[in-house]
C-alpha cells in the first residue's frame, strides 16, 4: 500500500495561503490567550483539590450546591472517573478570614459535644492550625482521639508526657470535607486524592516550566546550527515556536467548550509541551536532511523546485511517522484516563500542527529568508 | 552466518540481560498474589474465631502473619528489592513537602525578642512569602536598616553581623536534618515499606510515603515535636529473670494452644528453619523442641558471653514481640514500671541480610526528658580521638542531672527519641554542672546521629506543609489499569497499521516493537527507576515515536527498489542513508528528556526517564535488530514484501 506516491505538488508556490493560515490560527488563539486567558492546573497556581469516591453515585449539582456558600468562593465541582466520583478544586490554599471564626466555632461545637463543659483555651491559631489547651494531658489525649475519629486532622502538640495541647489542623480540604460530611450523610465518601500546593511552589514551578520550554528552543537551535547551516536552524525553531503557541492558543480557545475535557496546564501538559517541541522538530529534520541531499545531486535546480521536490519525496514518510505517533497518542486519550487527558491532547494537536508546520513553515521561511539575501543558501 | 555471529550475540545478551533484570518483578507479583490470598484466609479464620477482634488487633495480627512469610523465605525480600517499582501515582500513597518555618525559628532563638522584633519578624515574614530572599536575610536587612545590631537578639555581644548572619542559616539547615531525623524514626515506627525521606535544597524535605492506607494517620507522623527522654536500663540480671519469665509463661500459653493463631506462627517460621534446624543436630535439644519450650527466647537472643542483657531480635520478629508482650499472661509476669523497648536503628545484619535490633528492658518513668539540653556537639576526642557528643544542660536540668547520675553510677541510661533507644552509655560518675561526655560510638556518623537526636530535644524543628499530594490505592489501580490498556491498544494499533502498510517489513518492525518495550521496562528495573502514570505515557508514546524510524527506514528501501536496486542492496542503502534523519530527530527528543529530567519533578521525571530510555531502546532496536533480520532473510535469499 501506498500514499502520497510519486507527488508532484508546488507547496512554496502556496505558501502565501499557509502563512495567512499559520497567522490566523495565531491571532485567534493569542486572542484568546489575553482575552480569555489560560487556566493553570493547581500545580501553577497553588491551591487545594481533593477527589472524592462516594458509595453511591452523586448529583455533582447538589454538590455544587452545598458548597457553593460555605466562603470558599468560586469552588470548581466536577465528575471524576465514573459517576461515584467528585473533584472539588479551589484556588485558595488558606481558609478565608471571614471563614475562620466558623470554622473554629464548629471544632468549639464538637469539642464541647464529646465534653461537656470541659474547660480549654485556644493557645495558638495560625492561618493552617488552631491549638488547643487542656487542662491535663489525659483530657487532651481523648479529645485528639475522639476528634480524630470524627474526621478532624487532631495531633498532639508534643510528643512529651505533660502535653496538653492539641492541634487541629483546618486546612481548606479539612473544611470542604468537614461540610460534606455534614450535608452528605446518606452517601458516605472516601477521599481518592488529595492535592495542595503552595503559592510559592506553584510560581517556582512556573518559572521552570517556561525556562525548561525556551532551554528546550535553545539546544535545538544550537544543535540544527550546528549541524545544517544557521538560517536552517533558525527556520526550524520558528516553525517550533509556532506550534507552541498555536497550540498554547488552542488550549484558551477550547477551554471549557468540549464537557469532559478538561484543559487546564499542569505539570504533565508542560511534559507534553517539551516533548512536542522535541518530536515535532523530526519531520523538520526530515525534510532538510533530504533538502541537503537533493542539493547535492542536483546542483543547478533552483532552491524553490528543490524544496519541493524534497518535500513532495519525503512526504509519505512525514504523514506516516506523524500517524504512527499519532495513532498510540490517540489511544493514550481515549484510554490513559483523566489524569492524563490534557497531556495526550496536548501531544495529538501539536503533532498535527508540528506535521503542518514542518512542512509549510519551516522549509517556506528558509525559501524566503534565501530569495531575500539573493545568495546561494548552502547547507552543512 | 559468521558475518552476523557476533551481532547476534549481543542482541541475544540484551534479551538475556532484559528478562534477568526483569524476572525479580514477575516473581514479586507472584509473590504478592500468594501473600495476599494467605493473609485474606488468615483474616477470615480469625473473624470467625473472634468476630469482636477490634480493627487494629486484626490489622497487627495480619501483619504478623505477613512479616512470618516474609521471614520464612527471605527470596521475597530480595525480590522486592529489585522488582520495577511504581510510582505513588500508581500504587497510591503520599508526598509532602516539607519546609522549615524559618521565622518560628527566629522567633524561638532570639534572646529577649521585643515589641520591634515582633513586628519586624511579621514584616519579613510578609516579604517572604513573596520574595526569593530568605527570612534571615531579609530581617537581618531590615534591622540594619533601622540601625539595631543582630547581637541584640542573636548570638553575642562579641559577633558580627556576618557572623551571625551565617549562624542563623546554619541553624536553620540543622532544623532541616533534626526534622529528617525525627520523621525517619517516626516513619519507621509506623512501619511504612520503601520510604523515601529527601533533602531539597537547604531547608525542604521531600517525604514519600507509598502504599499508605491510612492517611490520616500518615499525616500525624509529620507534625509534632519528638520526645527525647533519658531512661534508666534494667540491669542484667533483673533483666533476665524477666525474659525467662517471660518464656515460662509463654510456652505455656503455646502448649495449651489458646492463641491458635501464633501457635500457627511458630509453625510456620519451624517449617522454615528445618535447614537451619538441620545443622544445629549436635544441640541437646533440636532447634523446634527449644522452640516449643522456650519460644521467647528463640527470638529475643541473648549473647552467653554479654555481661548485658540486651536481646537480639530480627526486624520481622519485632511485630510478633510486641504481639506477644501484650498478651494478658505474659503481661502478669512483666512489672508495671518497666517495659521493653527497641534500638533506632539496627546494631548488626544477619548472614542472610536481616537487620537486627537490640532490645532493651527500661523504666517506663523517664529521669528526664528533653527540653533541659540546650546543645549538643558531635566531635572526635583529642586525647583517644574516638567519636564523641558533648551534652550541655541547663541549669535546671543540670542539678537533676547530677542527682541522677550521682545515683546510678556504673548504670546505663538509654537516651530515647520516640519511644526508639539511640545510646544507652554507662554512667561513669556524678555529673555536676550539665555537662557530660557521651562516648562508645563506632564513628563520627553515629556521634553526629546522636547530636541530631539530643538537639532534637532542645529545639523542635518547626516545619510547614507547603505540597501535599495523596493518591488513594483505588485510584492508583485505574491508572495502572488505563496504562495497562493504552499501551496494549497503542501498541496492537500501530502494529496492525505497519503490518497493513507495508506487510511482511512491517511484521518485523512490529515484532522488533516488543522488543523495544521489554528493553524500556528492564532499563527501568536495572536502574532502580520507578514506573510512574506519566512514565507508562512515555511508554506508549515512544510505541507510536518508535516505528518512525523504521518508516524512514522503509521509505528509503522503497525508493531505492524502484530504481532498480536488489533487495540486498537496496537494505544496504535504505538503512545507511536513512541514518542521519533517524540520529538527528531523535537527538533532538532525547535533549529535550534530559532539560525535562533537570526541571521536572517526581511523576514528570519518570515520563522524561521512559521517553530517554524508550529513544536508546529504539535506536538499537530499529538500527541493529532490524538490521541483522533484514540483512540474516536477504542473505537467505528470502523475498521480504514491503508493500
Amino acid at each position: 500500500m501506498r500514499i502520497f506516491h510519486n507527488l508532484n505538488v508546488n507547496w512554496m508556490g502556496m505558501r502565501k495561503t499557509f502563512y495567512i493560515v499559520s497567522l490566523v490560527l495565531f491571532l485567534i488563539g493569542m486572542l484568546n490567550v489575553v482575552f480569555r486567558g489560560l487556566v493553570f492546573g493547581i500545580d501553577f497556581k497553588g491551591g487545594s483539590e481533593i477527589v472524592l469516591q462516594f458509595e453511591k453515585p452523586v448529583d455533582v449539582a447538589k454538590i455544587r450546591n452545598d458548597l457553593a456558600n460555605i466562603g470558599l468562593g468560586a469552588v470548581e465541582v466536577r465528575t471524576f472517573g465514573a459517576e461515584t466520583g467528585i473533584l472539588v478544586r479551589t484556588e485558595l490554599q488558606e481558609i478565608p478570614k471571614e471563614i475562620y471564626p466558623k470554622v473554629v466555632e464548629r471544632i468549639r461545637e464538637n469539642i464541647n459535644k464529646i465534653m461537656p463543659g470541659v474547660p480549654y483555651q485556644i493557645v495558638d491559631s495560625t492561618i493552617n492550625s488552631i491549638t488547643v489547651e487542656f487542662t491535663n494531658p489525659d483530657t487532651t489525649n481523648t479529645m485528639i482521639a475522639e476528634l480524630f475519629a470524627q474526621g478532624f486532622q487532631t495531633g498532639k502538640v508534643s510528643e512529651e508526657l505533660d502535653n496538653k495541647q492539641m492541634l487541629v489542623r483546618v486546612g481548606i480540604a479539612d473544611w470542604i470535607k468537614e461540610v460534606l460530611r455534614e450535608k452528605v450523610k446518606d452517601n458516605p465518601f472516601q477521599v481518592v486524592k488529595e492535592d495542595r500546593v503552595g503559592p510559592k511552589i506553584g510560581e517556582e514551578l512556573k518559572r521552570d516550566a517556561v525556562l525548561a520550554v525556551l532551554l528546550s528552543l535553545v539546544v535545538i537551535l544550537i544543535y540544527l546550527g550546528f549541524r545544517f547551516k544557521f538560517i536552517f536552524a533558525v527556520g526550524a525553531v520558528t516553525a517550533l515556536f509556532h506550534d507552541v503557541l498555536i497550540t498554547v492558543g488552542l488550549y484558551a480557545v477550547l477551554y471549557g467548550v468540549i464537557p469532559g475535557l478538561n484543559l487546564e496546564i499542569d505539570l504533565p501538559v508542560v511534559a507534553a509541551f517539551l516533548t512536542l517541541v522535541g518530536y515535532s522538530i523530526n519531520d523538520t529534520v526530515i525534510v532538510f536532511d533530504r533538502i541537503r541531499e537533493n542539493m547535492k545531486i542536483h546542483k543547478t535546480m533552483p532552491l524553490e523546485e528543490l524544496i519541493n521536490k524534497s518535500i513532495n519525496q519525503t512526504m509519505s514518510r512525514t504523514i506516516i511517522t506523524g500517524f504512527t505517533t499519532l495513532l498510540a497518542v490517540f489511544v493514550l486519550f481515549i484510554l490513559g484516563g483523566d489524569v492524563l487527558r490534557a497531556f495526550s491532547f496536548t501531544l495529538l494537536f501539536g503533532i498535527i500542527i508540528g506535521t503542518y508546520s514542518s512542512i509549510f513553515v519551516a522549509s517556506a521561511l528558509v525559501l524566503d529568508y534565501a530569495q531575500k539575501a539573493k545568495k546561494k543558501v548552502q547547507f552543512s | 552466518m559468521k558475518e552476523y555471529r557476533f551481532r547476534i550475540i549481543i542482541i541475544l545478551a540484551a534479551i538475556a540481560l532484559s528478562i534477568y533484570l526483569l524476572y525479580p518483578t514477575y516473581l514479586d507479583y507472584q509473590n504478592n498474589k500468594h501473600i495476599q490470598s494467605v493473609v485474606e484466609q488468615k483474616k477470615q479464620e480469625i473473624l470467625k474465631q473472634n468476630p469482636q477482634i477490634s480493627k487494629s488487633d486484626l490489622e497487627e495480627l495480619l501483619t504478623i502473619v505477613e512479616d512470618s512469610i516474609k521471614q520464612s523465605d527471605p527470596s521475597i525480600v530480595e525480590n522486592r528489592l529489585k522488582r520495577l517499582k511504581l510510582g505513588l501515582d500508581l500504587q497510591g500513597g503520599m508526598r509532602v513537602v516539607l519546609e522549615v518555618n524559618t521565622a518560628k525559628l527566629l522567633e524561638k532563638l532570639a534572646n529577649n525578642p521585643d515589641q520591634v522584633f515582633n513586628s519586624t519578624l511579621a514584616e519579613a515574614k510578609k516579604e517572604a512569602e513573596t520574595s526569593d530572599e530568605s527570612v534571615v536575610e531579609i530581617i537581618a536587612r531590615k534591622l540594619q536598616q533601622k540601625g539595631i545590631r543582630l547581637s541584640r537578639y542573636f548570638g553575642t555581644v562579641r559577633q558580627d553581623d556576618a557572623e551571625i548572619i551565617a549562624q542563623l542559616k546554619k541553624d536553620s539547615e540543622d532544623a532541616v536534618t533534626r526534622a529528617m531525623e525525627i520523621i525517619r524514626n517516626r516513619v519507621d515506627q509506623y512501619g511504612v515499606s520503601e520510604p523515601s525521606i529527601q533533602r531539597q535544597g537547604s531547608r525542604r524535605i521531600i517525604v514519600e510515603l507509598p502504599g499508605i492506607a491510612k492517611e490520616e494517620e500518615a499525616k500525624q507522623l509529620l507534625q509534632g515535636t519528638a520526645l527525647l527522654e533519658f531512661r534508666l536500663v534494667k540491669d542484667p540480671d533483673f533483666t533476665y529473670q524477666i525474659m525467662e519469665r517471660i518464656d515460662k509463661a509463654l510456652a505455656k500459653v503455646l502448649a495449651a494452644g489458646n492463641d491458635s493463631l501464633l501457635a500457627e506462627l511458630s509453625d510456620t517460621t519451624k517449617k522454615a528453619d528445618t535447614t537451619a534446624a538441620a545443622d544445629t543436630t549436635q544441640k541437646q535439644l533440636t532447634e523446634e523442641e527449644f522452640r516449643q519450650q522456650h519460644p521467647f527466647f528463640s527470638v529475643a537472643l541473648l549473647d552467653p558471653q554479654g555481661r548485658s542483657a540486651d536481646a537480639f531480635v530480627k526486624e520481622d520478629d519485632r511485630n510478633k514481640i510486641q504481639r506477644w508482650l501484650s498478651l494478658p499472661e505474659v503481661k502478669k509476669e512483666i512489672p508495671d514500671n518497666v517495659e521493653f523497648v527497641f534500638s533506632a536503628k539496627p546494631v548488626s545484619t544477619t548472614q542472610d541480610g536481616k537487620k537486627v535490633y537490640f532490645m532493651y528492658l527500661v523504666n517506663r518513668q523517664p529521669e528526664l526528658t528533653g527540653g533541659v539540653v540546650t546543645n549538643a556537639v558531635a566531635t572526635l576526642d583529642p586525647n583517644s580521638s574516638a567519636p564523641i557528643v558533648n551534652m550541655e544542660m541547663n541549669s535546671e536540668g543540670a542539678v537533676e542531672w547530677a542527682r541522677i547520675t550521682g545515683a546510678n553510677i556504673g548504670k546505663r541510661i538509654a537516651i530515647m527519641l520516640d519511644g526508639k533507644v539511640f545510646s544507652a552509655p554507662v554512667v561513669r560518675g556524678k555529673i555536676p554542672g550539665g555537662r557530660s561526655q557521651i562516648e562508645g560510638m563506632e564513628n563520627l556518623d553515629e556521634a553526629k546521629l546522636l547530636e541530631i537526636v539530643l538537639k532534637a530535644g532542645a529545639l523542635p524543628a518547626p516545619v510547614d506543609v507547603i505540597e501535599e499530594r495523596i493518591v488513594g490505592p483505588s485510584l492508583g489501580e485505574d491508572s495502572v489499569q488505563g496504562g495497562l490498556n493504552s499501551a496494549l491498544f497503542g501498541y496492537l494499533a500501530v502494529a496492525v497499521f505497519m503490518i497493513i502498510y507495508y506487510r511482511q517489513s512491517g511484521s518485523i518492525a512490529a515484532a522488533v516493537l516488543i522488543l523495544t518495550i521489554l528493553f524500556i521496562l528492564s532499563v527501568l528495573a536495572g536502574f532502580k527507576a520507578t514506573l510512574t502514570l506519566p512514565g507508562i505515557a512515555g511508554i506508549v508514546l515512544t510505541i507510536g515515536m518508535a516505528v518512525d524510524a523504521n518508516v524512514l527506514i522503509f521509505e528509503r528501501m522503497r525508493e531505492e527498489l524502484a530504481t532498480g536496486k536488489t533487495l540486498k542492496a537496496s537494505i544496504d542503502s535504505g538503512f545507511s542513508k536513512a541514518m542521519s534523519a533517524i540520529i538527528d530527530s531523535n537527538i533532538t527528543t532525547f535533549f529535550t528528556g534530559i532539560i525535562l529530567y533537570q526541571f521536572g519533578t517526581g511523576p514528570v521525571q519518570g515520563f522524561a526517564l521512559t521517553l530517554m530510555i524508550g529513544i536508546a531502546s529504539t535506536l538499537f532496536s530499529a538500527l541493529v535488530i532490524s538490521r541483522l533480520i533484514f540483512d540474516y532473510l536477504a542473505s537467505k535469499g528470502a523475498k521480504i514484501s514491503i508493500g
